[in-house]
């Protein structure tokens, strides 16, 4: 099987979704239901969630890129276009940006901010899901995802198809929330994340439950050694990450042989 | 895998300073285009204490790029303390200041001299900023007001550094001339060095004694 060609919808094995368990072919759907309910104050609430620190993690990110002009990236779950508004300057014109989310309403609101920002040319939007990357083998120079991959169904084979469409040489970048290193911050930070979060949630765009699915998909992603290994696994190699904000947040990058 | 700061830290430091620099060259066009002409110039300003390692990067807009990391060649590297940096940075004379400093240079020293000139001695041209928002009267006027205020305060500043220099030294008599005081750390040098060889002489003397 390619990655091209997606698996029956008969699949009854389970997963989670936040702290539920859900049949694995249900993920997606639900996934979806979150981030279009979330799409249109996405940006909004990532500053209040974070005080704005999510740029200062996603320049970071962007500075161990070491993309350069002429380059092609792929930012996956790409949201907003916050990552692939930067990349576009960086690549130039020889280069080419694509935008990929599994979301529409993502994917729409990302493309009008990016255009409204005077962001074109060297971009493209793709909606397609990351465990099963529409392009052809050895054709991008680097990837990222930035807080997607915790919300993939079955992430080692996301991170397989992302292997197989880098260049060899190339390296995907993985911004993702993480375990925090400090017990004290992993006490504040839970309930920081439990309490205040869906009623921020709430308040600002009106839908408790997805903050609340947001803030338990963060607990139960990989912690920063296990997607390390997960990493290896999908045959990347020279992985390292890097904490940020006490681990709250971890960006990993590995790079195809 | 562990870095000395945390890299959000350091990126919030960073990206200040970037904006900030960026913000001040957009309003002054001349220095915006001389720094363009030294397009893809990466210096890298390593310091000591605290452990932080800064690149600029000049690009072809003739802005600045600030990051704590980066894998292109750098063509400067200047190791030292914050002291030292910002010694530099404020410096009339960056020439002689990074001679006689502690700093430590790798590579070629004319893109950090070039950059320290052009980022010392920026014009900043208020009126197109005002301009727009105010139109072309009252902005041109609010302009000329701001570089004439500008332009007297350097001048001030110029003049009362050197009155202030005058009266320390020749009025008030509360500190010695420059060439004076060269003169004396000379003498207390020489006078550490004598008392090291007398201390020298002394060891080896005890030492001949102790043996008989």
């Amino acid at each position: 099987m390619t990655d091209h060609n997606r698996p029956s919808g008969d699949d009854q094995d389970t997963t989670h979704f936040g702290f539920t368990t859900v049949k694995t072919n249900e993920k997606e759907k639900l996934v979806r239901g979150v981030f279009d309910s979330v799409a249109g104050r996405y940006d909004l609430m990532n500053d209040l969630m974070s005080a704005g620190i999510h740029r200062l993690w996603k320049r970071f990110t962007i500075e161990l890129s070491a993309v350069r002009p002429g380059q092609t990236v792929l930012d996956i779950a790409g949201g907003t276009g916050d990552l692939s508004a930067r990349f576009s300057k960086l690549v130039g014109t020889d280069g080419k940006v694509i935008l990929a989310d599994i979301n529409a309403s993502m994917l729409q609101v990302g493309r009008d901010k990016l255009l409204d920002a005077g962001a074109f040319g060297n971009l493209h939007m793709v909606q397609c899901d990351a465990q099963y990357l529409p392009f052809p083998d050895n054709s991008v120079d680097c990837i990222t995802i930035a807080f997607g991959l915790r919300n993939v169904t079955d992430k080692a084979l996301a991170l397989r198809s992302m292997e197989r469409i880098l260049k060899p040489g190339g390296r995907l970048l993985i911004l993702e929330f993480s375990k925090p290193t400090n017990p004290l911050l992993e006490k504040i930070y839970d309930t920081y994340s439990f309490r205040i979060l869906p009623m921020m949630g709430r308040l600002v765009a009106n839908d408790e439950e997805s903050y609340r699915y947001l803030a338990e998909s963060i607990r139960k992603h990989p912690d920063q050694d296990t997607l390390m290994a997960m990493m290896e696994d999908a045959g990347f190699v020279d992985c390292q990450y890097h904490n940020m904000t006490g681990g709250i947040v971890a960006v990993h990058r590995g790079i195809k042989a | 895998m562990q870095r000395e700061h945390d890299p959000a830290v350091i990126t919030a430091v960073t990206a200040a300073l970037e904006a900030s620099v960026n913000r001040a060259l957009a309003l002054a066009p001349v220095a915006s285009r001389e720094l363009a002409e030294m397009a893809d110039t990466v210096l890298a300003i390593e310091c000591t204490a605290p452990v932080i390692t800064v690149y600029i990067t000049i690009t072809s807009m003739g802005t600045l790029q600030v990051s704590s990391y980066s894998e292109a060649k750098s063509s400067t590297r200047v190791r030292g303390a914050f002291e030292d940096f910002l010694t530099l940075a404020t410096a009339d004379d960056p020439a002689a200041t990074l001679i006689n400093s502690d700093l430590e240079i790798v590579g070629n020293t004319a893109p950090l001299l070039a950059l320290q000139q052009i980022v010392t001695h920026m014009d900043l041209d208020w009126e197109a900023p005002l301009v727009d928002v105010l139109g072309d009267v009252a902005g041109h006027q609010l302009a000329q007001l701001l570089r004439g205020t500008f332009s007297w305060g350097k001048d001030a500043s110029k003049s009362l550094r050197r009155q202030l220099s005058e009266f320390i030294l020749e009025e008030g008599r509360l500190s010695p001339p420059a060439a004076e005081l060269d003169a004396f750390y000379d003498d207390v040098q020489n006078l550490a060095l004598r008392v090291d060889r007398l201390q020298s002489r002394l060891k080896r003397f005890a030492q001949k004694v102790g043996a008989r």
